[in-house]
């Protein structure tokens, strides 16, 4: 009997997609032959947009990159100017930076478990997650103002201190936690179907991982113990006891799994970080106008998805001549077309959750 | 054995049958935002002096601001948001050092319609010839009084 492939469109209206996302299937029956993703249909021109805005305007639409992680993409891009104008960070918005940016991680990891439980077909851990996910929301809008969009850092700084109700709720928040990732172990991870479903699926071999530049969860998983946090501190991470927990197979299964260990690991550093906070300014002195000098700039964090980083040119004028940021989910997606061939539709599910991309980053 | 971690699970989720809800019915019952909540803008006319400050520091020129002279004061005619492109950054509120543009915890701003959307918070007529001549005579008539007050006092120093 003769067969032939056929084409199927997974997206860009597709849930499991999480987000305006399209892949190009062709399929033998189930099995993937070929899988070409088509990013792009959220493309909103932020880096284009931050060329006609002064260097602070362009902190709001680094919001809008990894929204489920708004404090991160603040803080990459800040980094970046700081650099190209040398300015010293207080101590105290050092570390006002890492405990938002730590809670940020866990509310973006948080959706990454509970939606990659979804997309396995198991709903009722998603909505695990997200209801310890509000109670992070709930904090970050006490200190900022927003839930999502923060546009809480600045250059020199963090705009506002934290406020006295964030201390009780931060303090209960890190009293429970422990016991809510137990339950997404009980719940999640130790699922009998959900760890057929992952385990052994999605292969990431180690060489692969660093041959097409993956980071963040997604590197890790294959056994690769790259963090930024750790290889290369920036800020005042090197002052926490933290670990960087590691995946043995590269699995779909070790990439989730990595997840809930890094959520236990930030709540460490949240802990140590209140501890230790400093009294003092919470910004540098900066003019009014930012004019950096002529030169450029270029300054990485470790994001919840991987290594996130904003290369800033400027001329100096008060606008920014150029800027760039490095999203982690773009370059993390650009091995899933290989990841996917020879495995089933339904494993495609596993496979794109488990890489856990946000598509305003993807797309810029 | 096959099957244990699904028995773990129910427990959990039927453990938490029995325990206090999460979740709030939202309409009827309303979550308190808290105080630097970014709701929709308020602005205090009376405070405000017209600077335009709050309108430059916006990202997506969402302010717009007409004014006029009355006397040597400005004074706001129209303060209309453009809140379909607002980010919500709270820059303006940020730049306004006279404390006159805030942020409410209102957060239902949701329309049907997109010309509903826009938020203006000042529209006045603007001030007639009267006005303009009343208040410019009140200035000069307060730059008069000023004016004798310091005479005197002057005489008063050259007599002590
Ligand atoms: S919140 Fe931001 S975007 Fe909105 S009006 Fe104020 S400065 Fe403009
Ligand atoms: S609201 Fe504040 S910043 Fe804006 S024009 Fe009025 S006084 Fe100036």
């Amino acid at each position: 009997m003769k067969t032939q492939t056929y084409t199927l469109n997974l997206g860009p209206q597709h849930p499991s997609t999480h987000g305006v996302f399209q892949i190009v299937l062709e399929l033998d029956g189930e099995t993937v032959v070929k899988a070409t993703p088509v990013p792009g249909y959220l493309h909103r021109g932020i880096e284009k947009l931050a060329e006609a805005r002064t260097y602070a305007q362009v902190i709001p639409y680094t919001d809008r990159m990894d929204y489920m992680a708004g404090m991160l993409m603040n803080w990459g891009y800040v980094a970046a100017v700081e650099k190209l104008m040398g300015i010293e960070v207080p101590e105290r918005a050092e570390y006002i930076r890492v405990i938002v940016g730590e809670l940020s991680r866990i509310a973006s990891h948080l959706i990454a478990t509970g939606a990659y439980a979804g997309d396995i077909g198991g709903l009722t851990g998603f909505i695990y997650t997200f209801r310890d996910r509000e109670d992070i929301l709930d904090m970050l809008e006490m200190i900022s103002g927003s839930r999502m969009t923060f546009s809480y850092f600045r250059i020199g700084g963090v705009a506002e201190d934290f406020p006295a109700e964030f201390f009780p709720a931060v303090k209960k928040f890190i009293e429970k936690f422990p016991s809510c990732c137990d339950e997404y172990d009980g719940l999640i991870t130790g699922n009998e179907i959900f760890q057929v479903r992952t385990k052994k699926v999605g292969v990431i071999t180690p060489e692969a991982a660093i041959n097409y530049s993956l980071s963040g969860p997604v590197l890790r998983g294959s056994g690769i113990n790259y963090d930024m946090r750790k290889a290369r501190p920036y800020s005042v991470y090197d002052r926490f006891d933290f670990e960087v927990p590691l995946g043995c197979n590269g699995d779909c299964f070790d990439r989730y799994r990595i997840r809930i260990l890094e959520m236990r690991q930030s709540l460490r550093i949240v802990e140590q970080a209140l501890e230790q906070l400093p009294e003092g300014p919470i910004m540098a002195k900066v003019p009014k106008v930012l004019k950096p000098p002529a030169g450029d700039a270029y300054a990485e964090i470790e994001s919840s998805k991987g290594l996130f980083g904003a290369y800033v040119v400027s001329d100096g004028s008060p606008k920014p001549y150029r800027v760039h940021f490095r999203r982690p989910s773009f370059i993390n997606l650009g091995y899933l077309g290989k990841l996917c061939e020879g495995w089933k539709i339904a494993d495609v599910i596993a496979i794109l959750g488990s890489i856990d991309i946000v598509l305003g980053e993807v797309d810029c | 054995m096959f099957g244990k971690g699904l028995i773990k699970g129910l427990e959990i989720t039927w453990g938490w049958l029995f325990r206090k809800k999460v979740t709030v019915e939202y309409p009827d019952k309303k979550i308190v935002m808290s105080p630097r909540y970014h709701g929709r803008f308020e602005l205090d006319q009376d405070k405000c002096i017209a600077c335009g400050l709050c309108a430059n520091a916006c990202p997506n020129k969402v302010i717009q601001l007409e004014k006029t002279k009355l006397g040597k004061k400005q004074i706001l005619l129209k303060y209309v948001m453009r809140i379909e492109y607002c980010l919500f950054c709270g820059y303006c509120v940020e730049a306004c050092n006279k404390d006159a543009l805030k942020f409410s915890s209102v957060i239902d701003m949701n329309q049907y319609f997109r010309d509903k959307v826009r938020l203006t918070l000042v529209d006045r007529p603007a001030p007639t010839p009267e006005e303009i001549a009343a208040a410019e005579a009140e200035e000069a008539a307060k730059a008069a009084a000023a004016q004798a007050a310091a005479a005197k006092a002057k005489a008063k120093g050259e007599e002590g």
